[in-house]
């Protein structure tokens, strides 16, 4: 228990510093980086006074480190800052609408955006963890108990040929092949859930072949272990070795490639994928918050983003110290 | 044994072959017979190479391709196991016919704790077993095996217990069936010298307690002498012979037996070597290292506490003179800081505390430039030929390496001194230009020692650098050794677990426990009148095919030694001394001198008749 | 040998003292996989060297005349266009081709630079250890938890990308994936006995790094930089079609599929045919560096 507790308050320490390197990294990123938000929010024709009076009014032009300093403490309370370009109607200004038109005080709170689009986000990745964990752990286990031989070979080369599939070409293959030419399946857009099914192939085959890798180098490498050969002479089955054991023991690198890789990948390949798909999710949110140059959205889904991968890394390390006691995190 | 009594196992014309790449076959066993009655040791010895693993292995009839069994059979109680269908093979494994390796740690899951593992097993052989009568028998067998705190440590993972526990955890798992016969390869190989004695003794009363019949294999004679009953002696894959233990020992009838007899190297009945350096008078030879009162301890996470650190002291306070031109032992089985020791004369590490002086001067205050000076004139060798020289680099460049580091030499006066060096050591110029990936262990030792010879040290440090070597290759290095010691006037400090080789050459001995010297004496003292009795104990313990002077009903230890974190007040052997008295447990012993040289940290050498028992006279039987 | 040794192995010798890079290229080489990943690569290159002289073609003349041609064998493909033609008359195997040029180029100078970069500040961290290494892994921990994606887009989304910045970025986000496993190999292998003995020898730290350490850091992680080479590519194809990767008029993947996103119901080839191109020569590419993991791990597992 005191274990537990010592772990934990140490980790979530780290996380906290982490993510504040994270945010501060990004928020000077994109202020460092050449490009005015203001230009694209008030639109080209805007006179040079009136940009800079808005741009004051946002606290744009103070140095970083005091935008950073109010930043995180209002982070600290639960504001994550409104949006510079969505209003809280719905649409988003910016562009064509000249200086009177812009409502600085009705501007979308950044926490509402984002919290009506992180459920979409989270079926999509959801339903993708689930296809690809039904289709690739009993590939990899099969793989790795029958290391060398022909279901081995096999599952290496379609692990090489599913990393090659860069997932937006297969995305338009599967649109042209699924939906536009069979009509099998919906594609653009989400009017149910079946709209996620399509996005979340794709990302299932980006999740695939790390899964059947790890598993089967792991599997194959438990088995070697000396304590599978003499578990069988103190009478155990064969059977009862692996499944007890083998498996169970296989399962800590498992853990650490879906926590950690797998995460990172479906993080990643959300963005791309929701904006292929135009899937209304967190990934969709933050693309045009960059097009758009809406600095407040793409940092608060930076800090999300980043948050869940170290939460999700220290679940992880976690369950593996409580499965294999000789770890230590 | 009756004439009358139960045959177990009975072996007749077995072979056993081993598939070669490219279709060749060699045959590793050729018509072994052999028969184990009820109740009965049998010894099995073999030099490596001789097929004693696989011998043990097909006698529970676990071959797996390359090897396959090509003729005989193999009778448990008048059933041909080779008959047995797979299913009724599995049945008698683990249940009647029970194993044991020789590496204890990864013989279990070190995922799941132990006791688990056990009630597993016990379930999967005896079906119908509930698993709290499975728990109940199991503690009842950890009890009999003398492992403290069974209720406790039945929960614990197998890296929780150490070698000798852990043996004892398997032997468990082993017997908690009540097997007819208990198949045990090499088991005290990786254990230090006490606690293997500890083990053979455990098993000794088990199988009367049990009865088991046992099969013990291994390469020593001295250790399968202290158990067996009869022995066989296997070489190059035969049964070369068969006879009771003492009668194989007294009167062995094959030539080979009478040839690795002879080999064997004695401690008690050798022939004292040559005490020249002994008698000298102390003041007229020049001390060359001299180590006064080092001390070492190392932080390490404590898991119990919140953000605590816990102290483990491995070195905790050691001193000794080393004379030019001597031999000196360091004798110690894990834990007692020798290898610590060795890092702080190599000054990898500093002391805490404490002076090394090499002629004189202190190593472990000087700087790096007077350090890269004095690295020319001491050297240390270490133990593992695999990983001492690294694999990347040719046979010569690693030996030139110190000459680079340490400059001045033109690339001609390198090279020359390198084959100089090659050819003394016994290296064919030609291994100049090669990787060492395809050297054998005994080569790379060279190469290790040529490396070390390159700079002309006055002082070379051992750490156990044989230890990894068979018995032939350590008689040659050891000779080796000799040669430059006369042409060189070298100086050394063995650092070693293996008394008998001690024994051979040192001609000073220095035995240490937990962090401390307990005895500092010549060689004649050290073995045949030893002050302290962690000395007597360790004696005892060496396995011999001589007659003992040191029994061990009389000098055997209990248990492991204490953890060096949490060493108890006064002399930290106290807890496992058959001799211990009042004093022991308030005052710490300092190496206290016995005769002209000979020093131990003992109470009893100046206790006098405050001791309640005294050291027993040591019963010296020459011939 | 050793009877252990004679059981396990089965008698596989070892006759030719070889080092550890060469014997895990020369156990890959003689794979099925890595040779077919070779086979294909190779072809691709000689294409797209000699292919378009060849054939005449030229990746940026509109021919207005020849617009939205389709590819062999369909009906209507015109040669010497075997990959059709797009809205511009352009052809497409050479545009294809000359993206796969591009993503080359990119993908092995980002790699080289993470390779570098990566290994360099992972070993030392991993050698001299103590405060060093622990802020060390903090930082990669914290950049690990950035994914590639946010830190491109962070960066090119809001400035004009070029072939450099998009290797910059590629390099920032790649090289704390080496660190961390130079820094675990240059753990284990400090601890090794011969960098002991070279302690003992009076070697300075500098010294065995270099001569030491660094040489068998390298091979067991160059699968990786094999791999990843094929990872950057799909990266630039990515950032090209959301538009922030290399821009027009170059040619690369990410902008040859954006543009034909518009006629996939009509000229469906304009988008498809070219990815198809770069999965063939990723997937030579991950044949190849399967193979490379494969035998690396026999040969470590044999060998130790």
């Amino acid at each position: 228990m005191l274990f537990a507790i010592d772990f934990f308050v140490r980790r979530l320490a780290q996380g906290v510093v982490i993510l504040v390197g994270v945010a501060l990294l990004i928020f000077t990123l994109l202020r460092v980086v050449p490009g005015d938000p203001v230009r694209l929010m008030l639109g080209p024709m805007v006179s040079p006074s009136v940009a800079e009076e808005t741009a004051k009014e946002l606290g744009l032009r103070d140095p970083i480190i005091v935008q950073f300093g109010r930043y995180m403490s209002q982070v600290l309370r639960g504001d994550f800052g409104r949006s510079f370009v969505r209003s809280a109607q719905g649409g988003s200004t910016g562009g064509s609408r000249g200086e009177s038109t812009f409502d600085a005080s009705n501007r979308a709170p950044v926490i509402e955006l984002i919290a009506t689009t992180v459920p979409y986000s989270l079926l999509l990745a959801g339903l993708a963890f689930l296809i690809s964990l039904i289709i690739a752990v009993p590939i990899g286990v099969w793989a790795g108990l029958n290391a060398g031989k022909w279901p081995d070979r096999a599952a290496l080369y379609l692990s090489s040929i599913l990393v090659s599939l860069p997932n937006v070409w297969l995305g338009l293959v599967f649109i042209f092949l699924l939906s536009v030419k069979t009509g099998w399946l919906p594609a653009i857009g989400y009017q149910g859930w079946t709209y996620a099914i399509l996005p979340a192939l794709v990302l299932a085959v980006e999740l695939v072949p790390v899964i059947i890798r790890s598993l089967s180098v792991s599997v194959s490498a438990n088995l070697l272990e000396p304590y599978v050969s003499v578990g069988q002479i103190r009478g155990l089955t064969r059977s009862r070795m692996i499944a007890a054991h083998v498996l169970r023991n296989s399962t800590i690198p498992l853990l650490n490639v879906l926590g950690i890789q797998a995460v990172g990948l479906l993080l990643g390949g959300l963005f791309v994928v929701e904006y292929l798909f135009n899937y209304p999710g967190m990934g969709l949110l933050m693309i045009n918050a960059v097009f758009q140059r809406d600095f407040p959205i793409i940092q608060a889904i930076a800090i999300f983003s980043c948050a869940a991968l170290v939460g999700v890394n220290i679940l992880v390390d976690f369950a593996s110290t409580t499965i294999d006691r000789r770890l230590q995190y | 044994m009756s004439t009358k009594a139960t045959s177990i196992l009975e072996v007749s014309d077995l072979s056993v072959d081993l598939a070669l790449a490219g279709g060749a076959r060699r045959s590793v066993l050729r018509n072994i017979n052999l028969s184990v009655y009820e109740n009965e040791v049998l010894g099995i010895i073999g030099e490596s190479g001789s097929g004693k693993t696989v011998l043990s292995r097909t006698l529970v009839n676990w071959t797996s391709p390359p090897l396959a069994v090509t003729g005989g059979r193999i009778a448990y109680l008048g059933q041909n196991l080779f008959d047995l269908p797979p299913d009724q093979m599995q049945k008698l494994r683990g249940r009647k016919i029970a194993y044991i390796g020789s590496d204890p740690g990864s013989a279990l899951d070190p995922t799941i704790p132990v006791g688990q593992q056990i009630i597993e097993k016990l379930r999967t052989v005896e079906p119908g077993i509930s698993t709290a009568d499975a728990k109940a028998r199991t503690l009842r067998v950890l009890d009999a095996v003398r492992i403290p705190s069974p209720a406790q440590r039945f929960y614990e993972f197998p890296f929780q217990f150490s070698g000798g526990m852990m043996q004892r955890i398997l032997i468990v798992d082993a017997l908690v069936t009540n097997p007819a016969l208990l198949v045990a390869d090499n088991i005290t190989q990786p254990l230090d010298v006490t606690v293997a004695a500890q083990i053979l003794r455990l098993l000794r009363d088990l199988q009367r307690d049990f009865n088991t019949a046992i099969i013990f294999v291994s390469s020593a004679l001295g250790i399968v002498n202290e158990i067996a009953d009869n022995v066989l002696v296997l070489a190059d894959g035969r049964v070369v012979e068969s006879q009771p233990t003492r009668d194989l020992i007294d009167k062995p009838q094959h030539k080979y037996t009478q040839d690795l007899i002879e080999s064997l190297p004695r401690i008690w009945d050798a022939d004292d070597i040559t005490p020249q350096q002994e008698e000298s008078k102390e003041g007229s030879r020049d001390v060359i290292l001299s180590v006064r009162e080092v001390k070492r301890s190392y932080q390490t996470k404590d898991r119990e506490k919140l953000f605590g650190h816990r102290s483990v002291q491995a070195v905790r306070g050691v001193s000794f003179d080393v004379f030019k031109g001597d031999n000196l032992g360091i004798v110690g089985e894990s834990g007692c800081g020798k290898s610590t020791l060795s890092r702080l004369l190599s000054r990898l590490e500093a002391p805490d505390s404490g002076q090394i002086l090499f002629k004189g001067q202190d190593i472990s205050r000087l700087g790096r430039k007077q350090l890269l000076d004095l690295r020319k004139k001491f050297q240390l060798l270490l133990q593992d030929p695999f990983n001492a020289i690294p694999p990347h680099l040719t046979v010569g460049r690693t030996i030139s390496e110190p000459l680079y580091i340490h400059g001045g030499l033109s690339k001609k006066e390198m090279w020359e001194r390198v084959r100089t060096t090659m050819n003394e050591v016994g290296l064919r110029p030609e291994l100049a230009d090669k990787l060492p990936v395809g050297l054998s262990a005994g080569q790379r030792q060279r190469v290790n020692i040529a490396r070390a010879m390159v700079l002309e040290p006055e002082l070379l440090i051992l750490d156990e650098t044989l230890s990894a070597l068979d018995q032939v290759e350590q008689g040659k290095l050891l000779d080796l050794f000799e040669r430059l010691q006369t042409r060189h006037g070298i100086t050394y400090v063995y650092i070693s677990h293996d008394l008998s080789m001690v024994r051979r050459v040192c001609n000073r001995v220095a035995v240490m426990y937990l962090g401390r010297i307990a005895e500092l004496a010549g060689n004649q003292a050290t073995f045949f009148d030893p002050g302290h009795p962690y000395t007597r104990a360790l004696l005892s313990a060496v396995p011999a095919i001589e007659h003992k002077p040191y029994e061990t009903e009389t000098y055997l230890l209990e248990g492991e030694p204490p953890d060096p974190i949490d060493i108890p007040p006064g002399c930290s052997f106290r807890t496992r001394c058959p001799f211990a008295f009042e004093r022991c447990a308030t005052d710490d012993p300092i190496l206290l001198r016995r005769g002209a040289h000979d020093y131990a940290a003992c109470h009893l050498v100046d206790a006098g008749s405050a001791a309640p028992r005294a050291l027993p006279p040591v019963k010296v039987k020459r011939s | 040998m050793s009877e252990h040794a004679v059981i396990e192995s089965g008698a596989r010798v070892s006759t030719q003292p070889r080092s550890l890079g060469v014997s895990i290229l020369y156990q890959a080489m003689r794979t099925t996989e890595f040779k077919v990943g070779a086979v294909i690569f190779i072809g691709l290159i000689l294409l797209s060297v000699a292919a378009p002289s060849l054939l005449g073609l030229s990746p940026t003349k509109f021919n207005v005349a020849l617009k939205f041609t389709p590819p062999w064998p369909v009906d209507g493909w015109v040669w010497p266009h075997f990959f059709g033609t797009d809205q511009l008359g352009r052809d497409l195997f050479v545009r294809s081709l000359i993206g796969l040029r591009n993503a080359l180029m990119i993908g092995i100078a980002s790699v080289i630079g993470m390779f570098v970069l990566g290994s360099a500040i992972g070993m030392l961290a991993g050698y001299v250890g103590g405060w060093t290494s622990l802020i060390l892994m903090r930082i990669t921990d914290a950049q690990m938890s950035i994914p590639i994606i946010i830190l491109a887009i962070t960066i090119l989304g809001v400035s004009r990308p070029t072939p450099l910045t998009v290797i910059l970025v590629f390099i920032l986000a790649g090289w704390p994936g080496y660190a961390r496993v130079a820094r675990s190999v240059a753990m284990s292998e400090r601890r090794k006995e011969y960098v002991r003995a070279a302690k003992i020898l009076g070697a300075s730290d500098l010294r065995i790094l270099l001569i030491h350490i660094a040489p068998n850091i390298l091979p067991p992680i160059a699968f990786v930089a094999v791999l990843d080479v094929a990872r950057m590519m799909i990266f630039e194809a990515i950032l090209g079609f959301i538009g922030i990767g290399i821009q027009p008029p170059t040619p690369t993947f990410g902008t040859i599929i954006a543009d034909g996103t518009k006629y996939l119901l009509n000229a469906w080839w304009i988008t498809t045919i070219p990815g198809l191109l770069l999965a063939l020569a990723l997937c030579s590419i991950n044949f190849m560096g399967g193979a490379l993991e494969r035998s690396r791990n026999r040969v470590l597992q044999g060998v130790a």
